[in-house]
C-alpha cells in the first residue's frame, strides 16, 4: 500500500515537474515563434534597406475639368411663367478630384490571390448656368466632398461603394443650401477582359436623387480595344481606338440634377416662398473623341444632339405641405426641341503609381472609378491610363529604358 | 496593354514581351501579374536611388560621402539580391520553376533587344 502511495507521489512530482517544464517550454515556444517571424519579415524586407520609396497607390489623383453648352430657345408662350422665362439655354461648368487616401495590398500565403482595397477621397464643383431671357442670371451651384472605396476580390469580383455628402445652393439667395446625397454600391463581375457585368444600387444627382435606381450594366470587348458598354442609368458607349492615344466614343447618356433656385424673381406665384427647385434632364446622344497626350494629360472633345428636354420647377415646400399632392408636383414643366450641344474636358493626373501591367483586375477598378465621376454627375472621365501598347520600338533613348536594365548594362 | 511606368511605352513593350515568351494560362497570368508588377516597382525603384545619387555627385568628394558612395554600390546590389530572390520563391509558386526560368530568359532576351536598338539609333 505504502509503495503504491509512494509510486503515486514519485507520478505526481514527476507530473508536476513536466508541467513545470510545459509552462517554461510555451514561453519559450512563442519568443522563438515571434523571433523567427521577426527574422522572417525582416528577410522579406531585407531589400528595403535602402529606404526606397515605391509607389503607395494603383490610383493617381485626377482633377477633371468639363465644360458643356447648348444654344439658346425661344420658350412658346403658353402660360404666364413662359411669358416670363422667354428662352432657355444651358452653360455648365464642372471641376472634380479623386485621390487615393489608402491601399490595402493582400497577397494570399502562397502569393496566388491578390486582393487589394482602395480608399478615395472626391469632391465636386458644378457651376450651372441656365439662362432665361426674362430672369436674372442664376447662377447654380453644387459642391459635395465624397468617400470611395474599391475592393478587389483577386478573383472574379469587385466591389465599389461612394457616399458623397452634397449641397445646392443659388448666388441670389445667400444663405440658402439645399443637402442631399449622391451614392452608388455596385457588384462587377469579370468574367474574362471581355465580358463584364455589373449589379447595384444608384441614387444619382442625374435624377435628382430622389430614389434609388437599380444599376446594371454590361461590357463587351476589351477595355483598350474596341468595346460596347451599356450602363443603365448612366451611359451607352461605343469605343474605337483609333490610335494608341486616340478613341472615338459614340454615346447616349442622361444630363441632368436638381438645384436651389431662388424666388428672386417672383417667378413662383406664392411670394412667400424664397425657393423652389430647379430640375433638368436631357438625354445626349453624340461622338466624343479621347486623347491621351501624356502619362499625366488627357482630354477630350464631343458634340451631338440633345434631346429630350425638360425643365420642371417646383415648390418642396408647397408639395410637403399638401401630402396628397406627388412630391414632385411641379407648377411649372417644359419640353424643348432637340438642339445641339458641345462638350469640353481635361484630365490632369498627379504623381506616381503602381504598375498594373495585364492585371485585369485592377483595369477593371481603374474603369469602375472612372466611368463613375465624382459626386456622380454623369460626366465620363475617359480612362486614359488604360492604353493600347505599341509593338514598334522607336525613338528609344537611353533615358526612356534605363529603369529596365541593371546599371551594370550601361 | 496598358502600363503606368517612367515610360509607359517601353514598359508596355516589356509586358508584352514577357506576356508572349511564357504563354501563361488565365489562372497563372491573374496570380502572376501583380506580383511580378510590385516586384519590378520596387526594382526600378532601387535602381532610380542608385541613378540619382551618382548623376548627382559632386566632382570632389568628400571622405564621407565617398564610403557612402561605395556602401550605396554593394547595398544596392545586396538589395537588388535579396529582391529577387524573395520575388523568385513567390513567382516560382505561382507559374513554377520552367517559366521562371523563360522569364529570366525574356527578361535578358528583352534587354537586349532594348540596347541594340538603342545602340542603333545613337549611331
Amino acid at each position: 500500500m505504502s509503495l503504491n502511495v509512494k509510486c503515486l507521489k514519485q507520478l505526481n512530482n514527476k507530473v508536476i515537474k513536466l508541467l513545470k517544464h510545459i509552462q517554461f517550454v510555451r514561453p519559450v515556444l512563442v519568443s522563438s515563434g515571434l523571433l523567427f517571424f521577426y527574422t522572417a519579415l525582416k528577410a522579406q524586407t531585407a531589400y528595403d534597406s535602402l529606404k526606397i520609396k515605391v509607389p503607395k497607390h494603383f490610383f493617381q489623383t485626377a482633377i477633371l475639368l468639363d465644360a458643356y453648352s447648348k444654344p439658346k430657345q425661344t420658350i412658346k408662350e403658353t402660360d404666364p411663367t413662359s411669358k416670363r422665362l422667354k428662352d432657355y439655354a444651358v452653360k455648365q461648368y464642372n471641376l472634380s478630384f479623386y485621390t487615393p487616401i489608402a491601399t490595402i495590398n493582400n497577397y494570399s500565403h502562397d502569393s496566388t490571390i491578390n486582393d487589394n482595397t482602395h480608399y478615395l477621397l472626391t469632391g465636386n464643383f458644378m457651376l450651372l448656368q441656365p439662362q432665361f431671357g426674362g430672369l436674372q442670371q442664376h447662377l447654380l451651384t453644387k459642391m459635395g466632398l465624397g468617400f470611395r472605396l474599391i475592393h478587389n476580390t483577386g478573383k472574379k469580383g469587385l466591389f465599389f461603394a461612394e457616399f458623397s455628402p452634397f449641397v445646392t445652393s443659388d448666388n441670389t439667395l445667400k444663405g440658402a443650401n439645399y443637402w442631399r446625397m449622391a451614392s452608388t454600391i455596385l457588384y462587377s463581375h469579370l468574367f474574362n477582359d471581355r465580358f463584364n457585368l455589373r449589379i447595384g444600387i444608384t441614387k444619382s444627382f442625374l435624377w435628382g436623387n430622389r430614389h434609388y435606381l437599380p444599376f446594371f450594366g454590361v461590357r463587351i470587348g476589351k477595355l483598350d480595344g474596341v468595346n460596347l458598354s451599356f450602363q443603365f442609368p448612366r451611359n451607352i458607349n461605343l469605343q474605337v481606338p483609333l490610335s494608341q492615344s486616340v478613341r472615338l466614343n459614340a454615346y447616349v447618356k442622361p444630363q441632368g440634377g436638381m438645384f436651389l433656385f431662388s424666388n428672386v424673381d417672383t417667378l413662383y406665384f406664392k411670394n412667400t416662398d424664397r425657393k423652389f427647385h430647379f430640375t433638368r434632364y436631357e438625354v445626349l446622344a453624340g461622338l466624343r473623341l479621347d486623347v491621351t497626350a501624356t502619362e499625366h494629360f488627357a482630354f477630350y472633345v464631343a458634340g451631338g444632339i440633345s434631346g429630350r428636354n425638360n425643365i420642371t420647377l417646383y415648390s418642396e415646400q408647397a408639395n410637403t405641405k399638401y401630402k396628397r399632392l406627388p412630391l414632385r408636383k411641379t407648377f411649372y414643366e417644359l419640353n424643348t426641341a432637340p438642339t445641339g450641344f458641345i462638350n469640353l474636358g481635361c484630365v490632369i493626373r498627379f504623381g506616381k503609381r503602381k504598375s498594373i501591367g495585364k492585371n485585369t483586375n485592377l483595369y477593371e477598378a481603374i474603369d469602375l472609378n472612372n466611368s463613375i465621376d465624382p459626386g456622380d454627375n454623369g460626366l465620363i472621365i475617359p480612362n486614359s491610363e488604360i492604353r493600347k501598347a505599341n509593338t514598334e520600338r522607336s525613338n528609344l533613348k537611353l533615358k526612356d529604358v534605363q529603369d529596365l536594365i541593371d546599371y551594370n548594362d550601361y | 496593354m496598358p502600363s503606368l511606368a517612367q515610360n509607359p511605352k517601353v514598359e508596355a513593350l516589356k509586358v508584352e514581351f514577357i506576356s508572349q515568351k511564357l504563354n501563361l494560362t488565365d489562372a497563372e497570368s491573374k496570380s502572376f501579374w501583380p506580383v511580378y508588377n510590385e516586384c519590378a516597382d520596387k526594382q526600378k525603384a532601387i535602381r532610380k536611388n542608385y541613378r540619382q545619387t551618382m548623376n548627382h555627385l559632386p566632382q570632389e568628394l568628400t571622405d564621407e560621402k565617398a564610403k557612402e558612395v561605395v556602401n550605396l554600390e554593394v547595398q544596392t546590389r545586396q538589395a537588388e539580391l535579396e529582391l529577387e530572390k524573395t520575388y523568385n520563391d513567390k513567382l516560382k509558386a505561382i507559374i513554377g520553376v520552367k517559366k521562371l526560368a523563360k522569364l529570366k530568359q525574356a527578361e535578358f532576351e528583352f534587354k537586349r533587344k532594348v540596347l541594340e536598338t538603342v545602340k542603333q539609333q545613337s549611331d
